[in-house]
């Protein structure tokens, strides 16, 4: 069966449309890169398959079943899990809070043993400490634990959001500009480690990216969008080399 | 770990040993205050974690001095029984009040709950009959195998554990899941929902705890004050809980106490200023409010930092290691 599916999926926003008609399938465990110019749709794409936004149009399938009318929680509860272009942080809370939230429906200690800290409450913390101290290591995050997030600077609120989208142990997780306001080395590892995970995981990624040295590098096949339609799809060799990309898109970018 | 088990240990004794040594007005004051502490708990977690705004909390606190009352004075059930029951129907009634704050935020909300709370003072004022109307009616004090709580210390020792086990509850909802999800939902309810957490059953429980907690309150308070009516729980009441824990500290435990016991004693020490007291009262809220506006738990962070900053003048701050 095919793990994901987008079917003539449209995104409309007063009018102006975001996503038209846009059809793709993902394999499980494929690493997708999704580029395109800015407003080209990328964003809305991802609000959509995430439920944020309504469809307009079409049909959103993980693994035969429609996801589309779903609520957005319980569409992070079918394993589809995300970051934010511009982080979206619990910034009040503590960097380990911040991960340890993100593995909330994996936790099966609820309110009555958590409120008279019952044995299953403790060992369930526990656990779920531990599990995000790892992640805290993986992404180098483990000297900021104690720091309210909100004190730290974008680039390493980037590796937090990822870590804790990879806390919810999500199968599809949609990554959106991981490494902006990252430098180039940075930028590097928390790829490597992204695509790490992943791998070892059978996580599905699906990435917008505007570094192409990045996504050319990750990407197992390329989706480009340009002013809401796909215009090509490939392998990356193959799109580099599509002239209504370099037209669209790296045409733009000649100077970079 | 020692010293903060010596604290404990500490607070305990005062706890249990200071109370006989006081007047029967003065054990009146901390009578109130413990219920204070109670009501202040409750709200903040409502607002100060889940965010959600209530100008009724004291409506829930009304739903469960009247539900205990009721039960008591008319079906003859035990106070024991019936104050956990008034909670609980304090607690349903904040899952309806849930049902609108789904769908409403900010100024919304706050109308929403007014709309609660106006509904609430005239459900009970039109049902005289039932709920002794405007007139009130006379909350008896609890009694156990036929003896009666008659004094205010009696009841002291009753009010002070539940308040002590309330308040661990809060704590330790507040380190579980559960609290996370509130948290999360106050700072980004689309982070909140990419994790799986739902906002609408986050905000139910939310306001069922603080239902809960007000309601017990009610219950408390009526068996210490010995009289109920309407007036006591208009929205003259809500404000005053939403000062206890704005000046306490909003998403604090430590603040929620704080807060409460700080402004329940503070008009009694102005007593002395008499007419002026109230003038000073306000001034005060007013510096809190500027000064510190983390509440009065924020001033313990901002008091090691200064100390902090003059040892290390010059030096950058750097992030604060984790203990590993």
């Amino acid at each position: 069966m095919t793990f994901f599916a987008l079917d003539r999926v449209s995104v409309t926003f007063g009018g102006v449309a975001a996503v038209r008609e846009l059809s793709s399938v993902l394999e499980q465990g494929e690493i997708r890169g999704l580029i395109g110019p800015n407003g080209a749709g990328k964003t809305s794409l991802i609000n959509a398959i995430t439920g944020l936004v309504p469809l307009s149009g079409g049909r959103i399938l993980l693994e035969g079943r429609e996801i589309n009318m779903l609520a957005p929680h319980r569409i992070a509860a079918l394993g589809i899990g995300r970051t934010f272009q511009h982080v979206e942080i619990f910034t009040d809370q503590t960097v380990l809070i911040n991960v340890m939230t993100g593995l909330h429906r994996h936790l099966s200690h609820g309110l009555c043993s958590s409120a008279l800290m019952l044995p299953v409450a403790r060992r369930g913390e526990a656990a779920a400490r531990e599990e995000a101290e790892t992640l805290l290591e993986a992404f180098n995050l483990r000297s900021y634990r104690d720091v309210v997030a909100g004190d730290l600077p974008f680039g390493i609120l980037k590796r937090l959001d990822l870590a804790r989208a990879l806390a919810a142990r999500p199968r599809l997780l949609l990554l959106d500009e991981p490494t902006s306001g990252m430098s180039e080395v940075e930028a590097a590892e928390t790829i490597a480690t992204a695509r790490g995970l992943a791998r070892d995981r059978a996580i599905t990624l699906l990435v917008i990216e505007h570094n192409m040295r990045v996504i050319m590098a990750l990407a197992d096949r390329l989706t480009v969008l340009d002013h809401g339609e796909k215009i090509a799809e490939g392998t990356p060799a193959q799109v580099q080399d599509d002239p209504l990309v370099i037209d669209a898109y790296l045409g733009d970018q000649t100077d970079a | 770990m020692r010293s903060t088990r010596l604290t404990w240990l500490v607070l305990a004794a005062l706890l249990l040993a200071v109370p006989p040594a006081l007047g029967t007005y003065e054990l009146y004051v901390v009578n109130i205050a413990l219920v204070n502490i109670v009501l202040a708990i409750g709200l903040n977690v409502l607002t100060g974690n889940a965010g959600q705004i209530s100008l009724c909390n004291s409506s829930f606190m009304a739903i469960g001095a009247y539900a205990c009352t009721l039960l008591t004075v008319r079906l003859g059930l035990s106070f024991w029984l019936a104050l956990p029951v008034g909670g609980v129907v304090a607690a349903a009634f904040g899952c309806v009040l849930a049902l609108p704050a789904m769908r409403l935020t900010g100024f919304y909300l706050a109308l929403a709950t007014l709309g609660f709370l106006e509904i609430t003072q005239i459900m009970i004022e039109e049902f005289p009959d039932i709920t002794g109307g405007i007139r009130g009616m006379i909350a008896p004090r609890p009694t156990l195998f036929g003896w009666k709580f008659g004094s205010d210390l009696a009841l002291y020792y009753i009010i002070m554990p539940i308040v002590v086990g309330l308040a661990l509850v809060a704590r330790n909802l507040l380190r579980s899941p559960v609290g996370r999800s509130f948290d999360a939902i106050r700072n980004s309810v689309p982070a909140a929902q990419s994790l799986g957490i739902s906002p609408e059953r986050t905000k139910l429980i939310a306001f069922a705890i603080a239902a809960l907690y007000a309601g017990i309150a009610g219950g408390l308070g009526a068996a210490i004050v010995g009289f109920i009516d309407p007036v006591e729980y208009g929205a003259g009441a809500s404000l005053r809980h939403i000062t206890f824990i704005v000046v306490g500290g909003m998403g604090s435990l430590l603040g929620s106490i704080v807060g409460a016991v700080v402004l329940t004693l503070l008009p009694e020490l102005l007593r002395g200023l008499k007419e002026y007291s109230d003038f000073v009262y306000a001034a005060l809220l007013l510096a809190f409010l500027i000064f510190l506006p983390q509440g009065l738990v924020g001033l313990g962070p901002k008091l090691a930092r200064l100390r902090r900053n003059d040892r290390t003048v010059g030096q950058t701050l750097e992030p604060e290691r984790g203990t590993s």
